[in-house]
């Protein structure tokens, strides 16, 4: 509001009082009329603080004295008791406004407190939220410019406030920590009394969130750590035969063959390469698998998704595995899959070396697709002995054996399934015992208008 | 040729293979069998002189098949054993099995072993039994060693002819509790180690690093010729 409205505010605030003034005169002597000219300093001292209130009181003192207090129309007074009564009124004017602009001050403070104080309890919900305090920033910052009275804010974290081009740094601090700096436009001067009260409030409550935060990711990294524990522990029972077993045979073997005093024939000496052989490549594939298991279980195997046709996946598969010869598969029709191709194709192969497994050797392992509204579906056809009911689930927990072979640790379905779940696929086992067992393997099919390259 | 049959029991098809032809071409006879049921009966149709006998089978504990093995025969019964299997050891070690090898073992520790198992089956009870510089005339409760009288209490004398007539066979805590102390004393094994503790101070040459009386930990003590290993 300028300075001309204030002034023809306060000069109409006075015409009004001396209005009544007049309307008054028959009902009381003159010189108590003054007492009205209190209602306009005490509004102009409200509206426009204690310089206007004074000058309206001055300015009521003169045209009372003009227009009421004889000798009429001149500023001259003639009876000193109306001397006594202006000096009496210009006293109280003062002191009234004087009194009217504090309680404005401190309805307006208290109301600015309440805002301040609205604000911060906002904020800590906010905060609690759970979403990460840099994504709170930004709207943090903003309600703190509103607050401020400026047009920018920006909240930076971190004890070192780096200046910025054409930014005022506020360093935000709780205690004696700096937890960070709000930096305000440089032209909008924030108001100095919130700054100091607003700010260690704010100040407070992200040293508080960002605490949480960090603890909360430690509490994160103690349970991956369990975790990883966990499957340390079961890695170590794993290597206690499965690792064991195929060095003692290479042990054997080779200390057998260097042993000058042991008479050896020429097919003895192949059999036992033969043996280094076997076992070497099943250590090789028990690394690899004990490795790809505690990836899995560390989350350390994020999934690389592309679009592949279901075919290509099985051909791939079936290209990994010994005795592809027993694998039936013939192409169909299917909609396309996203999924990381390694990872799929290691859960088909890692399927049918189990069906491989549990059938008589000469016995064929089928692979079929089929597709439904929304998936495409692998089976894994065997004509083994099938699974009990109860075995259904379990064949998939990490280092279970079925029956009392020897072989293998127990984890390559569990791999499998792994690395179906990482994918968003489905992996189960059905069976009827004596009938053999089918592995069903459902991926989400695409079935939007997708370009695929021929 | 025909050598000693040794009976091979473990269910790993390639160790089977391998033990087969290591032993065969050290001049053995090998029968093979791939768990408990046919080590039995293979035993049983044709009684081998040594076994062989993997702790873990499929079908049976290694102890269960060593225990009903030496229900019959004194055949010595070499075991196969992986670390972290040591209780299991220790019951095959009380339930009669002779010695063990840890699995991946070499070639000729296992090869020793055997050959250290069937000779000691070979060997009649003798009445003076001599180990390098160490003299025991058991009948006369009499130790000498390099020719110098040793006092030894009774309980230590025993010890040192249990230990003795075993020469290089490993015996577990419980077996020479129960050969000194008799079936009926339940002695704690930690009296035993004070016992060999003390044995070895007077038949060491220094008792800090023992050469005669060996330690097998957590399993028992073996009485060896220093000069013969």
């Amino acid at each position: 509001m300028s300075r001309v409205v204030r002034l023809l505010v306060s000069a109409g605030a006075i015409a009004a009082a001396t209005g009544l003034a007049y309307a008054l005169r028959p009902a009381a002597p003159d010189v108590s009329l003054v007492v009205l000219y209190v209602l306009p300093v005490m509004g102009v001292a409200i509206a426009f603080g204690v310089p206007y209130a004074v000058g309206a009181a001055v300015a009521s003192v003169l045209v009372f004295n003009f227009l009421f207090l004889p000798p009429l129309y001149s500023f001259t007074i003639r009876d000193s008791e109306n001397w006594v009564a202006l000096g009496v009124f210009l006293g109280t004017g003062i002191v009234v406004s004087e009194l009217a602009a504090r309680a404005k001050r401190r309805a307006v403070t208290a109301e600015q407190r309440q805002r301040e104080a609205r604000l911060l309890a906002e904020i800590s919900t906010y905060l609690l939220e759970g979403r990460s305090l840099g994504e709170q920033l930004g709207w943090i910052a903003k309600r703190t410019a509103e607050i401020l009275d400026v047009r920018e804010a920006e909240i930076v974290l971190g004890a070192a406030g780096e200046p910025k081009a054409h930014r005022a740094p506020h360093p935000l601090v709780a205690g004696s920590t700096q937890i960070g700096t709000l930096y305000t436009d440089e032209h909008s001067e924030p108001n100095l009394d919130v700054r100091r009260r607003f700010l260690p409030a704010l100040a407070s409550l992200l040293t508080v969130a960002s605490e949480r935060e960090r603890l909360s990711r430690e509490a994160l990294e103690a349970e991956t750590l369990r975790r990883s524990d966990t499957v340390k522990t079961a890695i170590l029972r794993a290597v206690s035969h499965d690792l064991r077993s195929p060095l003692t045979a290479i042990a054997t073997a080779t200390g057998t063959l260097r042993n000058e005093q042991l008479t050896l024939s020429e097919a003895d000496r192949r059999e036992l390469l033969e043996t280094i052989d076997i076992e070497t490549r099943r250590l090789t594939r028990l690394v690899s698998n004990l490795l790809d298991m505690s990836r899995l279980e560390a989350g350390a195997a994020p999934p690389e998704p592309e679009l592949w046709t279901v075919d290509d996946l099985i051909w791939q598969a079936i290209g990994d595995v010994d005795g592809r010869s027993r694998i039936e598969f013939t192409p169909v029709e299917a909609p396309p899959v996203r999924v990381d191709a390694a990872q799929i194709e290691r859960v088909i192969s890692n399927l049918l070396e189990n069906a491989l497994k549990f059938s008589s050797p000469n016995a064929p392992v089928q692979v079929r697709v089929t597709t439904t509204r929304a998936e495409v579906i692998v089976r894994v056809v065997d004509h083994g002995p099938g699974l009990p009911a109860a075995e259904l689930e379990r064949v998939f927990d990490p280092f279970y054996r079925h029956g009392s072979d020897g072989s293998g640790a127990g984890l390559g379905l569990a791999i499998a399934r792994g690395f179906a779940e990482a994918n968003g696929a489905r992996l189960w086992a059905e069976s009827r015992p004596g009938q053999g067992a089918t592995f069903g393997l459902a991926l989400p099919a695409v079935r939007a208008p997708v370009e695929v390259a021929a | 040729m025909s050598g000693q049959r040794v009976l091979v029991v473990d269910d790993e098809p390639q160790i089977l293979r391998g033990l087969t032809t290591m032993l065969r071409g050290a001049g053995y006879d090998v029968v093979t069998a791939a768990n408990g049921a046919d080590a039995l009966a293979k035993a049983a149709a044709n009684p081998p002189e040594a076994v062989i006998l993997d702790l873990v089978l499929p079908d049976a504990r290694g102890t269960d098949v060593a225990r009903e093995l030496r229900s019959w025969t004194e055949a010595p019964i070499i075991l196969l054993s992986a670390v972290e299997e040591e209780r299991e050891k220790v019951a095959a070690l009380d339930a009669g099995a002779d010695d063990y090898v840890t699995k991946p073992f070499g070639v000729d520790e296992l090869l020793a072993r055997l050959r250290a198992a069937l000779r000691r089956v070979a060997q009649p009870a003798e009445p003076v039994i001599e180990i390098a510089d160490l003299r025991i005339d058991v009948a006369n409760r009499d130790v000498r060693l390099d020719g110098e009288r040793l006092k030894l209490t009774p309980h230590e004398f025993d010890l040192l002819r249990v230990l003795a007539q075993n020469q290089g066979k490993l015996l577990t805590h419980r077996t020479l509790l129960r050969e000194v102390w008799g079936p009926a004393y339940q002695v704690e094994a930690h009296y035993l180690h004070v016992y060999v503790s003390h044995l070895r101070r007077k038949i060491e040459p220094d008792p800090q690093s023992p050469r005669y009386l060996l330690t097998e930990p957590g399993a028992g003590y073996r009485l060896v010729d220093p000069t013969n290993i």
